[in-house]
């Protein structure tokens, strides 16, 4: 029945996608402007379609019907109900449909937003794109990604899913924020399709959809940074973040997407770079789907990948055929891209803006070869070889502290060009500020060039960042902090701490391994760790160990290994003793002998961890602040909005 | 004014010099066989869990690769012998670090050459657009700016 149900859902918003398509093609076509509205009238059909079959997943899921090969296969009747509804994501059919479900919340959203300019060509071409992208999406999950399979004789309890996704909250809201983010990014790709296709390519829609861009890199910013902190949490190595392809999929549509965000400013305020800003965000979209066909298609190992499948050639094709559309219609309309006006000095806004998009565009490629370098030498000459977290480190790092400089350097330049005298006098401020975090953390015993002069660089980003802030609150009152510079200016100091965190738990971490019997105690980097006890029991069908381990000056903690039936080798569950100044990563190796209480405790010591998550939470409220620019502050949205012809 | 900013610049010039002096003088490398045997336990990937090193990994073999590295580097093995030694037992792949020869080390060379070529389009952009800016107004531009002044 739900089975049924759900079969419907799809099949009734593959067939609203359709409908929209081609009324929205036929009005195109007639040149009627009366025409466009029908198409709404589809795209609602869609998102009931959708909205009924995600709910038909759900009351599947949570009412174990395991007649559903998907419920079988990744369901179990003792899954805690959260982790049930979030089974949802859990697997690869399921995590298509919640990717048709968001794309259908943005369609709403977008059509709803637009209904009164449905009738404008730009506006059309743009929905005319977002639907073929539905299309494409129902259309998998109408035949090769069916969620709705059924079993014909159903197994009396399912299988349960991967237990590393049942132990931790965070599967709840990690993957539906990235969604938001990656889903998101079709927005501003339709928009920028249907300007070249109208070959309206002002500045207007840019600003028309600015607001659909942030809300996407905000979502995927937040939600790559709480994927982080679930590895962190869950995967028990101390870890969060190790240049696997899955983390780069995800990683590479950020990187061109912030470059984005920077460089249409330029765009907004002289009217150039616009061949630059349209390759960024079709380069955008075109790697979110690139990185779900790596991901979903088996071609690469990875430890997050829990969905393989034969969607591969599909998804490529799709990537190909965004590839040659977007190449095309570039190339179609280049004379009418170029753009007027000229970058005067390097020593400018716009200058640090090019240098800033150069820098990321780097990132992006040194990221995406290292990520597919193995794949291309295995297919030319069959080596097999290894790109991993050292070449990530050593090569990421020059571009990383160029990044922070530029990053530092921007809000103190003006527009045009800046002289020597005036740099001088505002950087004064904000490199005091870094040479004192530099000088701090080398007494704190920070070492290595590398390290100790990005966390000087962060000090400077966070001076010239509050030194804006400050100026504008002192201008607009509290206003000062939304609008794009107020709000940007914000993330900057959330990605300064993250900066940080990631510097310090990279660089300095400790590590100690000891074999403990109850009363023994071990040290490592001034933390001494006392084991109490060892408890044994059983939760339901699995078996839980857990170790009382007593961290001098934080309290007890107790990490814990745990052996699912269904599941072959025991997942150990970290426990973690945080606070502002490191983190004591407690974890236990392996299940104790049968009949010994001696265990074996891995002791990670991470210096400024913590500022990661932070850094992301106050990435994400700069993003809210620069989202929501309220209507009646002047300052900053005036000055985002006048053109440089006004002037 | 002036003088009090020469100053401060100065002061924070000779702090950031001497924090990274420091930075520099202080870095002394892996100093005991536990830091090596570390350093190189994280640059060694685990054959059999999908792209974890061996350090992070729970899986057994990774467990023996831990293991062998002790070993070998309590025996007073240089890293690069261990490392080749790993390559021979487990795979090349097991190496986290690509190599510096033959085809692998294009991943090293491109970014470089990405770099260098990104800065060149720079450096020539800018340089034409300083020579565009030089460009004479006509005498029509002069007349429509006079026009349109004599009418503010």
């Amino acid at each position: 029945m739900t089975a049924l149900l759900g079969t419907l859902g799809v099949g009734i918003a593959l067939v609203g996608a359709i409908g929209a398509l081609t009324s929205l093609i036929l009005a195109l076509a007639s040149h009627r402007s009366d025409r466009h509205s029908r198409a709404l009238f589809w795209i609602a059909v869609m998102v009931s379609g959708c909205v009924v079959a995600v709910v038909a997943m759900e009351i599947a899921l949570l009412t174990n019907n395991f007649s559903l090969t998907y419920v079988a296969s990744n369901s179990t009747e003792s899954t805690p109900v959260l982790y049930k509804f979030a089974t949802l994501w859990g697997a690869l059919e399921g995590s298509l449909l919640l990717w048709g479900f968001v794309l259908c919340i943005y369609v709403g959203a977008v059509s709803l937003s637009f209904r009164r300019q449905i009738s404008d060509r730009l506006v059309a071409w743009a929905l005319l794109t977002m639907l073929v992208v539905c299309v494409f999406f129902f259309g998998l999950l109408a035949g090769p990604a069916d969620p709705f399979g059924t079993l014909s004789s159903p197994p009396v309890d399912g299988d349960g899913l991967n237990p590393l996704l049942r132990n931790h909250p965070l599967m709840a809201i990690h993957p539906v924020m990235l969604y938001f983010g990656y889903v998101g990014f079709t927005v501003p790709f339709s928009f920028a399709i249907a300007a070249l296709v109208t070959g309206r390519l002002g500045e207007g829609w840019l600003l028309s959809i600015r607001i659909w861009t942030l809300i996407a890199w905000g979502s995927l910013s937040v939600g790559i940074l709480l994927g982080a902190w679930w590895s962190y949490e869950v995967l028990g190595w101390g870890g969060y973040w190790a240049w696997d392809p899955v983390e780069n999929a995800s990683f590479l549509p950020w990187l061109t997407g912030t470059a984005f965000i920077h460089s249409v400013i330029v765009q907004e305020r002289r009217g150039m770079l616009r061949v630059w800003n349209l390759s960024l965000l079709l380069a955008t979209f075109a790697l979110t789907i690139f990185g779900t066909f790596l991901t979903r298609s088996g071609v690469i190992e990875s430890v997050h990948e829990f969905s393989a499948s034969s969607l591969g050639p599909l998804l490529l094709g799709f990537f190909a055929a965004i590839l040659v559309v977007s190449v095309a219609l570039i190339g179609w309309r280049g004379d009418e891209l170029r753009s007027p006006g000229s970058i005067d000095s390097p020593l400018s806004r716009e200058g640090s803006f090019l240098a800033n998009n150069l820098l990321f565009a780097l990132f992006a490629f040194v990221v995406l070869l290292g990520t597919v370098f193995p794949l291309i030498v295995e297919s030319i000459n069959g080596d097999r070889l290894a790109v991993g977290r050292p070449y990530f480190d050593r090569m990421l790092l020059p571009i990383g502290i160029a990044l922070l400089l530029a990053m530092g350097l921007a809000p103190l330049l003006t527009w045009r060009s800046t002289s020597r005298q005036v740099l001088a006098q505002r950087a004064l401020g904000p490199a005091a500020c870094g040479a004192a975090v530099m000088g701090v953390a080398v007494v704190m015993g920070a070492e290595g060039l590398g390290p100790v002069l990005g966390i000087g660089l962060g000090g400077f980003v966070i001076g010239a960042a509050l030194r804006h802030l400050v100026l504008a609150c002192r201008r607009n009152g509290w206003r000062g902090l939304t609008g794009r510079s107020g709000g940007g200016m914000v993330a900057h100091v959330g990605v300064s701490l993250l900066a940080f965190g990631f510097i310090a738990s990279t660089a300095f971490s400790e590590e100690g391994e000891f074999h403990l019997r109850p009363g023994d105690t071990g040290s490592v980097a001034g933390h001494q760790i006392t084991f109490v006890e060892l408890t044994d029991t059983m939760d339901g069908p699995n078996r839980v160990v857990r170790a009382l381990i007593d961290v001098k000056g934080r309290g007890g903690y107790s990490p814990a290994i745990t052996q699912y039936p269904t599941f072959g080798r025991p997942i150990s569950t970290p426990s973690v003793a945080t606070s502002f100044v490191d983190d004591v990563y407690l974890s236990l190796i392996a299940i104790p002998e049968e009949g010994s209480d001696l265990v074996v405790i891995r002791v990670l010591i991470e210096p400024l961890v913590g500022w990661i998550w932070v850094g992301g939470l106050v990435i994400g409220i700069g993003t809210l602040l620069a989202v929501i620019p309220l209507k009646d502050a002047r300052g900053s949205r005036r000055e985002d909005v006048v053109s440089e012809k006004a002037l | 004014m002036r003088r009090y900013q020469r100053i401060s610049w100065l002061l924070i010039l000779i702090i950031v010099a001497g924090a990274l002096v420091a930075s520099v003088v202080t870095d002394d490398g892996p100093a005991t066989q536990g830091e090596r045997a570390y350093e190189i336990k994280s640059t060694m990937l685990c054959p059999v869990c999908d792209g974890q090193n061996v350090l992070e990994s729970n899986a057994p073999v990774a467990a023996a690769i831990r293991a062998q590295v002790d070993d070998l580097v309590a025996e007073g093995r240089s890293d690069d012998e261990i490392r080749a030694w790993m390559a021979r037992q487990y795979g090349s792949d097991v190496n986290a670090n690509p190599p510096r020869s033959g085809v692998g080390a294009l991943v090293w060379i491109l970014p470089v050459l990405a770099g260098v070529m990104a800065a060149g389009l720079l450096i020539l952009a800018f340089g034409r657009w300083r020579s565009g800016r030089e460009i004479e107004p006509s005498e029509e531009d002069i007349r429509i700016v006079q026009t349109l002044r004599e009418k503010n």
